[in-house]
């Protein structure tokens, strides 16, 4: 497509355009953080926000999803996709969005995630700030982010903006674009590949190697027993995840008895009931009963499984989990570098 | 650009009504259904296949077709009663609905038994799903060579389908084997755990096996069939885990790499036996 350039002081009216024609979904800040939120008016932006409590995968597959509504005529579809746009994306946070676009459309399609997804304008970002945990400069650097419509560049005298598809190049009529020259289209190179060597973590292997070396730990048992030994079991490392996806499916009762929903909540693998299965009779049988079998199955999914299917980890360097972990053991740079082994970590 | 959509996109989780037409307790924890869709649709499916089924404002489970494809119009079910969905579900009575998606994942390898002996070793409510495999074989008889069943249960009081046990007691079709881990006083077979059948019987190494139970069967069975020389891609396992999507999805059942409600729960043992989680 297209490259453009918008001068610093007409963002805002792009902005409150583009709100009046479709919801705009865009990091603002809470207290010290920042989140992904709909944006009540184009001042609430903070495109220098350095990383969102929760990734912006919310937009399309929300905490809480409803699948079904039910009532005494049977159940209807809840798949109503809203025509809205994601802005301010982080190129880290649009890999993720793309591994969950490979992921919910492999084998059966999920449409309750992939028609709010298509119904979605991403406008992916660059970063302003570097938060204190990330390492998206050095996780799967062969993968590069493609699920975004258009990418915006904060240059010195404003942003260049380029299109990527259709739906990206149509967010121009919005605002008051021009082509971009090529000397701002080599500042915005410039400083995305800048940001690169900002990053405070770093892995130091490649994809590979880590798939290997880390499906080979497996039955070293001692290895995530030890990783594991102050894990509360909470799940927080997979909430803040951008690459997590499990959920737990819930039919509740409206007031009325008569009608309800069934809807689908985020799940977490690090919790304790994840695997269990009821026997009967007070019976039960848990498959990952211990937290070191836990704590191994999400990094196996993370830097094995996974890395297979998507072409490297299911990790995009965000450093959410390093920073929401409580006991600070969840950091996926100190655990791999630590079983590949490293400067950062003695080899197991 | 509109706000709002209405759309009629394929939904994964939308089930279909199905009616019960028979419902009886085989034991006080589980119920055996039979049911029919609501749609007048034949439910078309392969023993050893899934449902989820479900009872809106309670939930849904994964269940195994209890039923042969062979026998057309209606399907089975059993539920136990064990958490707040199968407890409601095993409320309902002949003439109710319930809802299931169906069928989903994948079923016992037939083309790989077709001509061959078969064993199926069956642990407690592992019959059920096994039962869809046992009379799928009984019904197109000639396609199979000596058919073995085994079946184990803790008590006499524990064991299902009481009207199929008693023929395949003296059918001439299955050579069908019993055993209780404690017997009562009217029990006059074999007790001990499942493998304790094996002596009582020839298996031949080219025998296909299958095995559904609880987690702890598996590997005595599976010793006892490498004794016996059977080649592990023909051991079929029936597995069991939290399967709460059916659809590949919600990451409950995840094995290793594999998802159980899709890309089993049957699953050849040579596909399994180097995933450490699956027998723990």
């Amino acid at each position: 497509m297209s490259v453009y350039f918008l001068k610093e002081s007409d963002l805002t009216f792009f902005l409150g355009r583009l709100l009046a024609s479709s919801p705009v979904i865009a990091p603002v800040a809470k207290k010290s953080k920042f989140v992904f939120a709909e944006l009540g008016s184009a001042a609430e932006l903070r495109l220098d926000y350095d990383v969102t409590l929760l990734p912006p995968k919310t937009a399309f597959f929300p905490v809480k999803q409803k699948l079904l509504d039910f009532g005494p005529d049977g159940p209807k579809s809840a798949i109503t996709p809203r025509k809205q746009v994601l802005f301010g994306v982080h190129f880290y946070d649009i890999k993720g969005i793309d591994m969950l676009d490979q992921l919910f459309a492999e084998g059966h399609r999920d449409n309750n995630y992939l028609a709010n997804r298509e119904a979605t304008t991403v406008v992916g970002s660059s970063i302003q700030k570097v938060s204190s945990r990330a390492f998206f400069s050095t996780v799967g650097t062969d993968v590069q982010p493609r699920g975004h419509d258009a990418f915006l560049t904060h240059v010195t005298a404003g942003y260049v903006f380029e299109t990527r598809t259709p739906k990206g190049e149509a967010l121009i009529s919005f605002g008051s674009f021009e082509k971009a020259t090529a000397a701002q289209i080599e500042e915005a190179a410039g400083v995305n590949a800048a940001v690169l060597k900002r990053c405070p973590e770093k892995l130091e292997h490649s994809s590979e190697l880590i798939a290997v070396k880390v499906r080979n730990a497996f039955a070293n048992e001692e290895l995530w027993t030890d990783l594991a030994k102050d894990c509360f079991s909470c799940g927080s490392c997979n909430i803040v995840c951008p690459t997590c996806y499990c959920f737990d499916v819930q039919d509740r009762w409206n007031l009325d008895q008569v009608s309800g929903t069934r809807h689908r909540t985020w799940d977490a693998c690090l919790t304790n009931d994840f695997s269990k299965v009821s026997l009967g009779a007070g019976g039960s049988e848990n498959f990952r009963e211990r937290r070191g079998q836990r704590f191994r199955h999400r990094m196996m999914r993370k830097a094995a499984y996974l890395n297979e299917k998507l072409g490297g980890p299911a990790c995009v360097g965000c450093g959410r989990c390093s920073a929401g972990c409580v006991p600070d053991i969840a950091d996926p740079v100190r655990i791999i570098n630590r079983i590949v082994g490293g400067r950062h970590g003695s080899s197991v | 650009m509109g706000h709002q959509c209405k759309s009629t996109i394929e939904n994964l989780f939308m089930p279909e009504e199905a009616e019960i037409v028979r419902a009886e307790f085989m034991t006080p924890a589980e119920k055996h259904f039979t049911l029919r869709l609501k749609s007048g649709k034949a439910m078309v499916f392969e023993p050893g296949q899934m449902l989820e089924v479900s009872l809106f404002g309670f939930g849904e489970i994964p269940i195994g077709f209890a039923s042969s494809p062979t026998r057309k119009g209606t399907f089975d079910i059993v539920v136990r009663s064990v958490g707040r969905v199968s407890s409601a579900l095993n409320r309902l009575e002949k003439g109710d609905s319930l809802w299931v998606r169906a069928p989903l994942g994948k079923g016992f390898d037939l083309e790989k038994m077709r001509g061959r002996d078969v064993l199926v070793v069956a642990g407690g409510i592992g019959l059920c799903p096994t039962r869809s495999l046992i009379n799928y074989i009984l019904d197109r008889r000639s396609e199979f060579g000596k058919f073995t069943l085994f079946f184990g249960t803790k008590t006499p009081k524990d064991q299902l389908f009481r009207e199929d046990l008693a023929q395949w007691r003296i059918s001439k079709n299955v050579e069908f084997h019993e055993t209780v881990d404690r017997a009562d006083e009217n029990w006059k077979g074999n007790v001990g755990v499942i493998t304790t059948l094996f002596k009582n019987t020839t298996i031949s190494p080219d025998t296909v096996a299958v095995i559904c139970g609880p987690p702890v069967m598996y590997k005595f069975v599976i010793r006892d069939l490498d004794r016996i020389g059977i080649a592990r891609d023909r051991i079929f396992v029936d597995l069991e885990r939290r399967m709460k999507c059916g659809v590949g999805k919600c990451g409950h059942c995840q094995m290793n790499d594999l998802y159980v409600c899709m890309d089993g729960p049957v699953f050849p043992y040579s596909k399994v036996q180097d995933r450490e989680e699956a027998f723990g």
